[in-house]
């Protein structure tokens, strides 16, 4: 198999993408709240990044932040009412602002409707641009056009992808993550011991759609091409797939589900017929067998105490 | 103008509260949102449309094929989706999840079986006029719009007077207390999810009479009206269903004939924003 095949770097460049989206519903699922106005934040990071850099030729890097805080301007706003909610009421309010979102987009006159907007900048390129202004080529690699493009956004992908991965660790480890596995293990008992749930809350929900907005403006700028269908109810139940398969308990569940979803519809190709069948089935099946996701809190640690168990570890475990 | 309106608002309204009702029964007695319900009941109108088309069966053995079809997707449903959840001590996003699987399923085998086209409904029935007045009604109105409310009243009376409607509410209640009782919880479950999804038969049957078309991917579309009118209504209240259903059913229909035809499917979400807003229990619900 040819590596460097554009089409498998695309592959490859989707499941970084997806991991991305899988961390930022991971951190809205930290504090035990269900959005499933993911696409909804997506969508509007989408639009707002492409309308910048095709409408105000803003720089793109410019245009992705933008769009993310944009996302998450539109979650602080929206969150203050909904997130005196609970469960399922969080969880369809949320649905219906996706909707909304998506039916004002299909209206409106500068997202050109259903049509959606098309001909933007791909991240490739301009990245290909900028290397080209050091004076390298894609002869110097010995690569063609289209592979060093599709290189160079993968490439691009991967350290935003780590990066992000690096912050929601430390997050987890912080004060505020501490807080966040308080107000998911019991929020009453959280507030009781004088956690501010509520800012807690906020914050989790607006850092998952800055995040989701960034992934929408990556997408569209890697894609393209955007319509309103492509952040529909589909999306949303990818999404959420991700971090209910994989398991939510922390932040490699949803990793993994993202990795394992993405990358499934690419082996299964030769059954592509049967591909929503199977993903139907698993979603079911998963959930009778391990309704806490594939991976959950203690699979880790069961893997490491079967490796080592020497006695100071154990020691270390003990405290 | 004005009344024409209200009673086309009235008609599409009825067909919401059906649907509606099937959420809120399901939700009533589990406390889970059963994601699947608009592909199961678009499966089971589509086998009775397909009945009528290809087999040539009269529409009542068509109605009711539909119903049944339903009723039988609610079973195995229960079965395969919500039953294995139950017993364990899950998360309730997983419910969730597995019944969006379970619709998932079914929409896949309705393309696969059906085809992902509209289906004309070609019954020529109801096509009549009738002249009341202010307003005119055509036959179809007057049919879905009986059904509808005939099948809410029994349905009202069934669940408040008999003795199953009361194992059902003990059950909504507090499901272990129940079973101490001496109900047989599980079986008042299955009762549900099968009522639900005849339900939901009906009203898709219904739909497609109203639309004189059938389309497969109506069942999600349709789902979240339902869903829209579950809030608005307060969570579990059948009342608050009935009621919000037609509510809905008069504001989409206004918005089309005096405002913007292409919001129209944003009504029922700017209506449940609203309503969370202001009063987050729903229309009818209890405060918690």
């Amino acid at each position: 198999m040819d590596l460097f095949n554009p089409y498998n770097l695309q592959v490859i460049t989707f499941i970084v993408l997806n991991g991305i989206l899988a961390i930022s519903i991971y951190i809205t699922l930290a504090t035990g709240q269900l959005s499933l106005g993911h696409a909804g934040f997506m969508s509007i990071g989408a639009y707002m990044a492409s309308i910048l850099t095709k409408q105000a030729d803003a720089p793109l890097l410019i245009a992705l932040i933008a769009g993310g805080l944009f996302a998450g301007l539109i979650a602080l706003l929206i969150g203050a009412p909904t997130l005196k909610l609970h469960g399922l009421y969080l969880a369809i309010a949320t649905l219906g602002f996706g909707e909304v979102v998506r039916v004002i987009f299909l209206n409106l006159e500068i997202t050109n409707g259903a049509l959606g907007l098309t001909g933007l900048p791909s991240i490739g390129s301009s990245l290909y641009d900028r290397i080209k202004g050091l004076g390298l080529n894609a002869d110097t690699f010995g690569l063609s056009v289209l592979e060093i493009k599709a290189a160079l956004t993968l490439l691009f992908l991967v350290l935003l992808f780590a990066v992000v991965l690096f912050l929601t660790l430390r997050l987890h480890r912080s004060r505020i993550g501490r807080a966040f596995e308080a107000i998911k293990a019991d929020e009453t008992a959280a507030r009781a011991m004088g956690l501010p749930v509520a800012y807690y809350k906020m914050l989790a929900f607006v850092l998952g759609a800055v995040l989701a907005g960034i992934c929408g403006g990556l997408f569209a700028h890697i894609t393209t091409t955007i319509t309103p269908d492509d952040f529909n109810y589909h999306k949303v139940v990818e999404i959420l797939s991700f971090a209910v398969i994989g398991g939510s308990e922390v932040v490699w569940g949803p990793l993994f589900g993202a990795l394992i979803l993405t990358s499934l519809p690419e082996v299964l190709r030769a059954v592509a017929e049967y591909k929503m069948i199977m993903y139907g089935a698993i979603m079911v099946l998963v959930m009778a067998f391990r309704p806490h996701g594939l991976i959950g809190a203690d699979t880790f640690a069961r893997l490491f105490r079967r490796r080592k168990k020497t006695p100071s570890q154990q020691a270390e475990e003990g405290m | 103008m004005f009344w024409q309106q209200l009673v086309n608002g009235l008609t599409v309204g009825s067909t919401y509260s059906l649907i509606a009702i099937g959420y809120t029964l399901i939700f009533g007695v589990l406390g889970i949102i059963n994601m699947a319900h608009g592909q199961i009941f678009i499966f089971g109108s589509l086998v009775g449309l397909y009945l009528i088309t290809e087999v040539e069966m009269p529409l009542g053995i068509a109605f009711l094929t539909a119903i049944i079809v339903s009723a039988v997707l609610g079973l195995i449903l229960e079965y395969t989706a919500l039953r294995p959840l139950r017993k364990k001590n899950v998360p309730h996003l997983a419910s969730l999840i597995s019944t969006i699987g379970f619709a998932i399923l079914v929409e896949e085998a309705m393309h696969k079986l059906f085809g992902a086209d509209s289906r004309a409904v070609p019954v020529s029935l109801g096509s009549e006029m009738y002249d009341l007045g202010v307003v005119q009604v055509r036959g179809v109105d007057l049919i879905i719009l009986t059904v509808s409310l005939v099948l809410m009243f029994v349905l009202h009376f069934w669940i408040n007077r008999t003795k199953m409607g009361k194992a059902i509410r003990a059950t909504a209640e507090n499901n272990e207390t129940a079973s101490i009782l001496g109900i047989n919880t599980n079986m008042v479950i299955v009762a549900t999810v099968v009522i639900a999804s005849a339900l939901g038969g009906v009203a898709g049957s219904l739909i497609g009479l109203a639309y004189s078309a059938l389309i497969p991917s109506m069942g999600l579309n349709l789902g979240f009206k339902g869903l829209a009118v579950l809030i608005l209504g307060g969570v579990g209240s059948i009342t608050g269903a009935m009621v919000c259903g037609i509510l809905l059913g008069i504001a989409e229909v206004f918005s089309v004939a005096y405002g913007d035809s292409s919001y129209r499917d944003a009504v029922a979400f700017g209506l449940i924003i609203l309503i969370l807003l202001f009063r987050p229990q729903g229309l009818f619900g209890r405060k918690v």
